[in-house]
C-alpha cells in the first residue's frame, strides 16, 4: 500500500512511515468521531485506516452515536466554537454527557493511544482506563464563545496531549499542543488522476458546457463558506468576462443547518441558469475531482474555516486557488505565488477576473500549488505527523526524537 | 533547549567508515500558548520564550523552503499582520547563523524592536486573529534512504534526496558542528577535498533557500568532478 506512494509522495516521507511503522507495530491506535460519511475528518479516516494497517499498526476508528437533539446541541457547540453567538443551558451541557456516557457502554475504548476528534466526543476522556489520549481538534477555536470553550475545555485539559489543524486554533490549556496541518490522499477518488473519459462523463451528467470557462467552489452548504459571497462575486464577474459557476456540496450527517443555507443559496441564484447548484451524494469524490479538473478557476471564500482540504485539493490538480484569508487556507495558499488570498466579495471576483483573462498565470501559479501540495499537504506528511505525536507522548518533553 | 538537545547532538557520527548516510528531519510543531498582538507584547514574548521557541521562529524559518521576502517568523509578522514594513526589513536583516547562542540572538531581535519603537512609536495593535502565536518544535531525525562511499554517488544523491535532508545537514549541522555544516564536514575529512570542502562551507545559509543551497552543492561538487576525470585522462 505505502509503495503506491512511491514516485507521488517525496521519498523522505515514505521513509519515515516505514521507520514509524517498525517502531510502532503491534500497537493501536483508535480514532473516534461523531461521522462515518461527510466532512474532512471522516474522509481522512476512511484514508488512514489502510495506511496504519499497511505499516503493521492496529488503527481502529470508531463513531459515536447520537440523536437529533445531541447533533442539533453538538451543531450549536462548533458553531459557538468558531466565534457565533449560541446560547446554552445546563441540561443541553448534561445531554452532550449523556449521549457520550452512553456510547462508552458500548464502544471498545481500550487502545495503546486514543485520538478523540472534535468536540462532539470530547466527553469520552471520562472513561479512559488506559493508553495515552490525545484530543484532536479540527474546528477554527481562535475567538470562540468563551463560556463553551471552557466547557469544552473542562475536558480537553484532561488529555494527555492536544493537536490543532493551525497555531492559532490552539487554547491556553497545561498540556501539550501538537500542530497538525491536515492533509490530502493523492489515490484516492477525489484526487487521483482521470482519464479524459471519466471527465468527460462528468461535464456531461453536470451539464458544464466544455466551452466556456468555470467557475468553482466546492464545500459544504454552510454559511461559514460564504456561498452567496461566492455568487455575488461571480455576477462582478460576468460583467466582464463569460463563465459558468458552479457550487458543489455533500450533505453531513452532523450538519442540520445545511437543508436551510442549500435554499438560501438557491434562492440567492434566482434561476441562474449559468449557475450549477450540485447537491451531491456522500462519497462523490470522482465527481468532484472531475470538476476540479474542469474547472477554470477555484474558489474557496470561507470567512471561517477549520483547514480548508479543498484548497489543497484543487492545488493538487494544478488549479492555483482564490481563498479567503480565513482558518488554514493561509497556510496551504502563499499569496502571489501558488495563488490569492481575499479578504471580500470585490477580491475574490477582482482574481477571478485576472485569472480568467491571463492563461500563463493560471499555469505558472498551477504548477507552483502541486509541488507546494507534494511537500506539504499529503497523506504520507499527516500519518508520519501522527505516529511522530505518539512517540512524542511516549518520550513526553523531549525536543528531538532520533530514530535510527 | 540545551546543546544536548539540540538535533542529533550526541548522537553517532553520521558518516561512520567513510561513507555519507543521509539523513532527514521532520518538525512536529508544539504551540506554547503564548501570542502577542503588539510590538510591547512581542518583545515581552521574546524575552520570556524558551530557547527552542526563538530557534523555530528563526534558524527553523529555513526549513519552509519559500524563502522570498521575509527571513524569519517575527518578520514576517511585522510585515503581513502589523504592516509595519521599515521594522519586518530591519528584522529580517537579522542573521541567525552569525549567532554563537540563542540569547545573543534573542538579544538583537529584542534591540532591533526596542530601536524601531524608539523612532517610530508603537504601531497599532493587530486585528483579532491575526496575533503572533509563539510555538516550538518537536526534530524527529531519521535515515533519509540514501548514502553515499564517493564524490560521485555523493553528488547523485545530492540531486535527488529530499530537501528536508539538505535542511538537516546543511542548516541544522550547524547547530551540532559549531558553524559547520555536515557536508563540508565529510568532503573534507572522508574524501580529503579542503578546498571544496571550504567551497561548501562558503555557501551562505542566511542568503539562499534549501533548493538554492542544493544548486550550489551540485555545483561545485560537479565542477570538482570534472577536474578530477580531466587530470586523470590526460
Amino acid at each position: 500500500m505505502i509503495s503506491q506512494y512511491r514516485g507521488i509522495a517525496p521519498k523522505g516521507q515514505l521513509e519515515l512511515l516505514k521507520i514509524l511503522g517498525d517502531k510502532l507495530a503491534g500497537r493501536t491506535i483508535l480514532n473516534v468521531n461523531s461521522t462515518r460519511a461527510g466532512g474532512g475528518v471522516a474522509e481522512l479516516l476512511h484514508r488512514i485506516m489502510p495506511m496504519l494497517a499497511a505499516l503493521g499498526v492496529d488503527g481502529r476508528w470508531e463513531v459515536i452515536e447520537g440523536d437529533d437533539r445531541f447533533f442539533d446541541i453538538t451543531k450549536k457547540m462548533h458553531n459557538a466554537l468558531q466565534g457565533n453567538e449560541e446560547h446554552f443551558t445546563e441540561e443541553m451541557w448534561d445531554h452532550h454527557a449523556w449521549i457520550n456516557g452512553r456510547n462508552a457502554e458500548n464502544l471498545d475504548l481500550e487502545a495503546d493511544f486514543v485520538f478523540i476528534h472534535d468536540p462532539q466526543p470530547v466527553p469520552l476522556i471520562r472513561y479512559k482506563k488506559d493508553g495515552h489520549w490525545i484530543w484532536r481538534c479540527h474546528i477554527d477555536m481562535s475567538a470562540p464563545q468563551r463560556d463553551v470553550a471552557a466547557r469544552v475545555m473542562d475536558y480537553a485539559r484532561r488529555y494527555e496531549a492536544a493537536v490543532f489543524s493551525v497555531a492559532k486554533f490552539a487554547l491556553q490549556m497545561p498540556i501539550p499542543e501538537f500542530i497538525v496541518l491536515p492533509s490530502i490522499d493523492p489515490l484516492s477518488d477525489k484526487n487521483r488522476e482521470l482519464t479524459a473519459a471519466e471527465i468527460e462523463e462528468t461535464a456531461r451528467k453536470f451539464d458544464i458546457p466544455p466551452d466556456r470557462p468555470m467557475v468553482l467552489q466546492v464545500s459544504r452548504f454552510d454559511r461559514f463558506k460564504d456561498p452567496v459571497g461566492v455568487i455575488k462575486a461571480y455576477r462582478m464577474v460576468k460583467k466582464y468576462n463569460d463563465c459558468v459557476l458552479v457550487l458543489a456540496g455533500s450533505p453531513a450527517r452532523d450538519d442540520p443547518e445545511g437543508e436551510a443555507v442549500l435554499a438560501e443559496v438557491q434562492n440567492f441564484a434566482d434561476g441562474d441558469p449559468d449557475i450549477r447548484i450540485l447537491l451531491l451524494p456522500p462519497f462523490s469524490d470522482k465527481e468532484i475531482n472531475a470538476l476540479q479538473r474542469l474547472a477554470t478557476v477555484i474558489l474557496q471564500k470561507s470567512v471561517r474555516e477549520g483547514f480548508g482540504l479543498t484548497v489543497s485539493e484543487a492545488m493538487w490538480k494544478g488549479k492555483p486557488v482564490i481563498g479567503g484569508a480565513a482558518g488554514g487556507i493561509p497556510h496551504q495558499i502563499v499569496h502571489g505565488v501558488n495563488g490569492f488570498l481575499v479578504y471580500s466579495v470585490e477580491g475574490a471576483a477582482f482574481r477571478t477576473r485576472q485569472y480568467l483573462n491571463n492563461d500563463e498565470m493560471l499555469k505558472r501559479m498551477g504548477g507552483v500549488a502541486r509541488e507546494h501540495v507534494r511537500n506539504n499537504f499529503l497523506i504520507t506528511r499527516q500519518v508520519g505527523d501522527y505516529l511522530s505525536i505518539c512517540l512524542g507522548v511516549e518520550n513526553a518533553g523531549s525536543p528531538v526524537i532520533d530514530i535510527f | 533547549m540545551s546543546s544536548e538537545d539540540m538535533p542529533g547532538a550526541g548522537k553517532p557520527d553520521p558518516n561512520p567508515g567513510g561513507r555519507f548516510e543521509f539523513r532527514e528531519c521532520r518538525k512536529i510543531i508544539r504551540a506554547t500558548g503564548k501570542k502577542a498582538g503588539n510590538l510591547a507584547e512581542l518583545m515581552e514574548g521574546i524575552r520570556t520564550a524558551s530557547e527552542g521557541s526563538i530557534y523555530h521562529h528563526t534558524q527553523e524559518y529555513f526549513f519552509k523552503g519559500h524563502i522570498i521576502e521575509y527571513t524569519n517568523d517575527f518578520a514576517e509578522w511585522a510585515g503581513r499582520a502589523l504592516e509595519e514594513r521599515v521594522l519586518s526589513e530591519n528584522l529580517s536583516n537579522i542573521d541567525p547563523f552569525r549567532h554563537k547562542s540563542v540569547e545573543s540572538l534573542r538579544g538583537e531581535l529584542l534591540n532591533s524592536i526596542a530601536a524601531y519603537r524608539e523612532k517610530f512609536g508603537s504601531p497599532r495593535r493587530v486585528l483579532p486573529g491575526e496575533e503572533f502565536h509563539f510555538q516550538e518544535s518537536v526534530t524527529i531525525v531519521f535515515p533519509a534512504g540514501f548514502r553515499a562511499l564517493n564524490l560521485a554517488e555523493f553528488l547523485m544523491a545530492m540531486r535527488f534526496v529530499g530537501s528536508q535532508s539538505i535542511y538537516y545537514h546543511f542548516y541544522e549541522g550547524r547547530r551540532r558542528l559549531e558553524g559547520m555544516d555536515d557536508f563540508s564536514k565529510w568532503i573534507e575529512k572522508a574524501m580529503g577535498l579542503p578546498a571544496l570542502a571550504a567551497k561548501i562551507r562558503a555557501i551562505d545559509p542566511f542568503m539562499h533557500s534549501i533548493e538554492g543551497v542544493r544548486d550550489q552543492i551540485v555545483k561545485f561538487v560537479e565542477e570538482a568532478l570534472r577536474e578530477e576525470i580531466e587530470v586523470s585522462s590526460i
